[in-house]
């Protein structure tokens, strides 16, 4: 997003990504650390970013387009800090992440998070970005890009939101 | 290998509480099988109510959120004489809001954020009122201390860790005498959380992170610190090998962690001794009373060894009227008199008559403080162990 403060930024082929599941933890935690330790509660405040950067992170993961270049990207907006990833995209995925976009608008997106939450069967493929958006109050945008790229970027106000 | 065993799961049969500690970011169900075979067989097991404690559960993803709490949700359908408590913690951040809609689906399961019941005198000691004592107290005991922690083993460049650190006062000491390279300090209290960021931006002090969290489930990582301190605390809690504990985890091997404790019923004074003694000894009745033990002091040592640490190391110093101001030493006193001839006494529900000759001992030991001969005492262990290799 222009005009945000960039803090920090891991790139790297969505391949290489995608190739181990532990990149998503390793990333937010690593990620998280970095970011927060001029918050006012350092610890606090990077264990709910990390929290919120692997969910979406778990959903770039399962789902991407084939090859490309894949970046995390985090920056300071005011209080606020966004996080950006970057990811190439194929048809399939741009569905993906259209319907979630839609799903994300709903009034009701509390009830749709808490419901997916204990769906039976197989979990809700957009359960973290709703999660994200309703727990963690994030601002979400999905945004195609060239139509083989995609920028999803959530924007969360953190300081204060365990209290 | 995508399998990262970074969580640690167990079963207390006793008090059936199911424990789930450490990083749970499964990709799918196969990877926390044990796990969800050991939580079916414990739900299995237990009668009335199931403790689901996920206290030190610092990292969680939907993958086994869902594993968890629908393995819950199926006991707790087939199971109506059955409670679940899902007991949390407000230094994770996230977790009671992620449980919560659980207690709102299932009428037999409730979300608890545990925090207060660690603690149960401390919320006397911990607020706002208190701070000044505190500050008063810092000032007199670091005469001695800043002669005593080199022999502890503190250094220049040294990663250090301040568990329940209070208003931060003592870390912003350390940092100026002893230039660790940084200081982490930690504390329950908000309220002085606030104070000693506070503090620490008007001296200009930029290297010590003050965090929020719970001296007996950190969310600090093992084995990080050379030199962990933890001043005045484990005779707060009716627990403390519990704080040992942990501060045996973070503390690197070959580090050191340093404790100071009182033994108040040894606190004396001159003229008038008679009644200072036994109003001390009183005040360590007081505190027991409330699960604390102000007597703890000379246990260091043991506490320490039952902990595992090495070279054990002890000293002990008074903090006297003589050490500056006797007024501030006065300060200390009135304060404590406040507090527990106060508001702990009338709590205990204190007869008129006991909390009279109570406060006399107080105010006989600010006597022997600012008499021109008189002298007034106020003894402090402090003990280090080291971390074995």
């Amino acid at each position: 997003m222009s005009g945000n403060r960039p803090l920090v930024e891991i790139s790297m082929g969505i391949e290489a990504f995608a190739s181990e599941w532990l990149h998503c933890d390793r990333i937010s935690s690593y990620l998280a650390r970095m970011v927060s330790h001029n918050r006012a509660d350092s610890l606090l405040y990077a264990n709910l970013l990390s929290s919120a950067l692997n969910e979406l992170l778990e959903i770039a993961f399962a789902h991407h387009g084939p090859e490309g270049n894949f970046c995390c990207r985090v920056s300071r907006s005011g209080e606020a800090d966004v996080i950006e990833l970057d990811l190439p995209c194929d048809a399939a995925t741009l569905t993906f992440y259209s319907e979630a976009a839609q799903r994300l608008k709903r009034p009701d997106v509390a009830e749709l998070y808490h419901s997916a939450l204990f769906s039976p069967g197989s979990a809700d493929p957009h359960l973290g970005l709703l999660e994200v958006a309703v727990d963690y109050r994030a601002r979400i945008s999905i945004v195609p890009d060239n139509g083989n790229r995609l920028k999803l970027a959530a924007e969360m106000a953190l300081e204060g939101a365990a209290a | 290998m995508s399998l990262d065993r970074s969580y640690q799961a167990s079963f207390n049969e006793n008090n059936q509480e199911f424990v789930i500690a450490g990083k749970l970011r499964p990709r799918n169900e196969a990877e926390i099988r044990p796990l969800a075979e050991a939580l079916d067989a414990a739900l299995g097991k237990v009668r009335g109510t199931f403790y689901l404690n996920v206290k030190r559960l610092a990292r969680l993803n939907n993958v086994a959120f869902r594993v968890i709490t629908n393995l819950v949700s199926q006991v707790c359908d087939k199971r109506s004489d059955l409670r679940v408590e899902v007991v949390t913690s407000s230094v994770m951040g996230w977790s009671t809001r992620k449980f919560l809609p659980l207690a709102s689906r299932l009428p037999n399961v409730s979300v608890n954020e545990y925090d207060q019941d660690f603690y149960p005198g401390q919320s006397y000691l911990e607020e706002g009122g208190f701070i000044p004592i505190l500050r008063a107290q810092t000032k007199l005991t670091w005469t001695h201390e800043r002669h005593v922690l080199p022999r502890h083993g503190l250094r220049p460049g040294m990663a250090m860790a301040d568990v329940c650190c209070g208003i931060g006062d003592f870390a912003v000491l350390v940092q100026k005498e002893f230039s660790p390279a940084s200081i982490i300090a930690l504390d329950h209290s908000r309220t002085s959380l606030d104070y000693a960021r506070k503090v620490a931006a008007d001296f200009g002090v930029s290297n010590i992170e003050y965090v929020y969290g719970d001296a007996s489930e950190m969310i600090l990582e093992d084995s990080q610190f050379d030199f962990v301190t933890c001043r005045h605390s484990l005779q707060v809690f009716d627990k403390p090998e519990l704080i040992l504990k942990e501060l045996y985890r973070i503390c690197k091997p070959g580090g050191r962690v340093y404790v100071t404790n009182e033994k108040n019923s040894h606190c004396l004074g001159e003229p008038r001794a008679d009644s200072i003694q036994w109003t001390y000894n009183e005040v360590a009745r007081l505190w027991a009373d409330y699960k604390m033990d102000i007597e703890l002091g000379p246990k260091s040592r043991r506490f320490l060894i039952d902990a595992g640490f090495e070279d054990i190391k002890m000293d002990s110093f008074m903090v006297t009227n003589l050490d500056g101001d006797p007024q501030g030493f006065a300060d200390i006193i009135q304060s404590w008199e406040n507090v527990y001839a106060g508001e702990m006494a009338r709590d205990r529900g204190d007869s008129p008559e006991f909390v009279a000759k109570f406060r006399q001992g107080f105010q006989d030991h600010i006597y022997a403080a600012l008499h021109p001969k008189g002298y007034a005492g106020w003894p402090i262990w402090a003990a280090s162990g080291r971390k074995p290799l």
